[in-house]
């Protein structure tokens, strides 16, 4: 059975070209603009890895794990940013993420990380 | 007498007689007589009392000029280069000069007791044509102190409107210039902050702008590389290409970043000379490759300056490199001069001076703006950011076409203390 990935990011381009080569590696690619449109959309309990931009207006990448954890929701969350800042890394671990990657991404780390995520 | 005049004509109101009137006549006449005395007197008196009171109106208008805070001074217009006559309290401490060195002498004999050559001629030629003279003019006092004062010449005429005298006026503006300057001076400063900080802001979102389509590009190609795995060679390659330069690109914008991070600059102690040196071997290979020469004129006794050795080096090699360039295009140029020296006792300075094809007078302007830029490759970045550097060290960076061949780039930089770094 395929495994489903959600992309939230608010730049259009990047999600469209995230969903491109992810579908190449035959994942099921949603992509959302915010976190809020990915709420309203996508159920707690739905299976699937979230691919989690940092940087967006509204409600960020931060923010919205937060959120996730709140809802008691075990979804694994990859998160990616443009912007390496020194703890990303750590801090991704320290909020429950199973990753943090940097813009841009190589699609085959990126495709080993949602691997072993699902894999858990 | 007068009692008894009032009398009789009370009389001759009251009991009129043909008797009186020749008596009356001689009354008339004494009186007319004795009014005009009287008239006299009071004219005399009041002679007096003008006479009194315009010697106290002078005394008062005398004491005044002599008394005034500004320093006033009288020129004979008559007399040669302008000889005074005269000059209050205010003047003898304000210059310094003693009566000595100024009555009869010229208001000019120690260029205007303050003001250099090409100002005090402009003062006579306007005194000249009979015009009053108004400026603002730095001064020197007989101990060598400087100090700026607010001067005004006028003319004095006589009743046919000749020129007889000159009279002078000088006012001290030393502390209001220098409160003008701190407030110029604390204004640029807070520009340089803006500009600073308004260019970090800047490259940092422009900089997440185009990682934004980078990433795209990347993924796009990625997927085209899967779709097309083990087929279409020629496609593979072009894709590879694709990859390769999106990385590049990348790293580019990631350095640019790293630099932001960076923008506090960390500063320590250093000799100019050295880093000079340093950043010159560090371009040396692409000297030599370009055929070009580099030459030195360090003065070795500099004090040390304060700043950060990367920027500072950064800005060298901007300036080095532009200059290579420069000389590129003309290729019978080969000389490439950096100069250290003391510009004043708080001041190092930098001159880097090719003998390139110079900066084109429609460019001078532009020459410091972000994204400016003549070079068919080039970002417009590199002297923006140096000045951006250089200011943010205290310092300045600006650029003068030479007189024969080439342009020269100045900075400054302030001498470092302990206190400050």
């Amino acid at each position: 059975m395929p495994t489903n990935i959600y992309v939230v990011d608010d730049d259009d381009s990047v999600c469209r070209a995230l969903k491109t080569l992810l579908m190449t590696f035959d994942f099921v690619v949603k992509t959302f603009n915010s976190a809020q449109s990915f709420f309203e959309n996508v159920p707690g309990d739905a299976p699937g890895c979230l691919l989690l931009d940092i940087h967006m207006p509204g409600m960020d990448g931060w923010e919205t794990q937060k959120r996730i954890l709140e809802t008691g929701s075990k979804r694994p969350v990859i998160f990616i940013s443009a912007e390496k800042k020194d703890d990303a890394t750590q801090r991704a671990q320290n909020v429950g993420a199973v990753g943090f990657l940097q813009k841009p991404v190589n699609g085959q780390s990126l495709v080993d990380l949602i691997n072993s995520a699902s894999n858990k | 007498m007068k009692k008894k005049i009032i009398v009789s004509r009370q009389k001759k109101i009251q009991k009129p007689r043909i008797k009186d009137f020749t008596r009356n006549g001689l009354e008339k006449k004494i009186r007319r007589q004795s009014r005009e005395l009287k008239n006299k007197k009071g004219l005399l008196r009041e002679g007096a009392y003008r006479e009194e009171l315009a010697e106290k109106q002078i005394l008062l208008k005398t004491k005044a000029i002599e008394f005034s805070s500004d320093a006033i001074f009288i020129i004979d217009a008559a007399g040669s280069n302008f000889p005074i006559i005269y000059a209050n309290a205010s003047f003898f401490s304000l210059t310094g000069y003693s009566i000595k060195d100024v009555i009869g002498k010229s208001y000019f004999l120690h260029n205007g007791f303050d003001v250099n050559l090409s100002d005090a001629e402009s003062i006579k030629q306007t005194l000249l044509q009979g015009k009053p003279f108004h400026g603002e003019i730095q001064n020197t006092k007989k101990n060598g102190e400087k100090f700026w004062s607010l001067l005004r010449i006028a003319p004095v005429r006589d009743s046919k409107g000749a020129t007889t005298h000159y009279v002078g006026i000088k006012t001290d503006t030393t502390l209001m210039k220098q409160r003008e300057f701190e407030i110029y001076e604390q204004r640029e400063e807070l520009l340089h902050v803006t500009r600073v900080g308004k260019l970090a802001e800047f490259v940092s979102s422009l900089a997440h702008e185009i990682s934004q389509p980078l990433a795209a590009i990347l993924s796009y190609a990625e997927a085209v590389q899967r779709l097309f795995k083990g087929r279409e060679p020629q496609l593979q390659e072009i894709m590879q290409n694709i990859i390769n330069d999106d990385h590049r690109a990348t790293e580019v914008i990631r350095r640019l970043r790293e630099l932001l991070k960076k923008s506090k600059p960390t500063f320590e102690l250093l000799n100019i000379n050295v880093l000079i040196k340093d950043t010159a071997t560090l371009i040396m290979p692409h000297i030599t490759s370009k055929n070009k020469d580099i030459h030195f004129e360090l003065d070795s006794g500099l004090p040390l300056i304060q700043g950060d050795r990367i920027q500072l080096q950064q800005v060298l090699l901007n300036l080095i490199s532009n200059s290579l360039e420069a000389m590129e295009e003309r290729p019978e140029s080969r000389d490439l001069l950096i100069k250290s020296f003391l510009k004043d006792t708080k001041t190092v300075m930098i001159q880097v001076k090719d003998s390139g094809c110079g900066i084109p007078a429609e460019n001078m302007k532009k020459l410091f703006s972000h994204f400016f830029t003549s070079k068919k490759d080039g970002l417009g970045m590199g002297l923006s950011i140096s000045r951006s550097i250089v200011e943010a060290h205290g310092g300045h960076l600006d650029a003068e076409n030479n007189i024969d061949h080439g342009a020269t780039f100045n900075f400054s930089l302030p001498i470092g203390t302990k206190e400050n770094v």
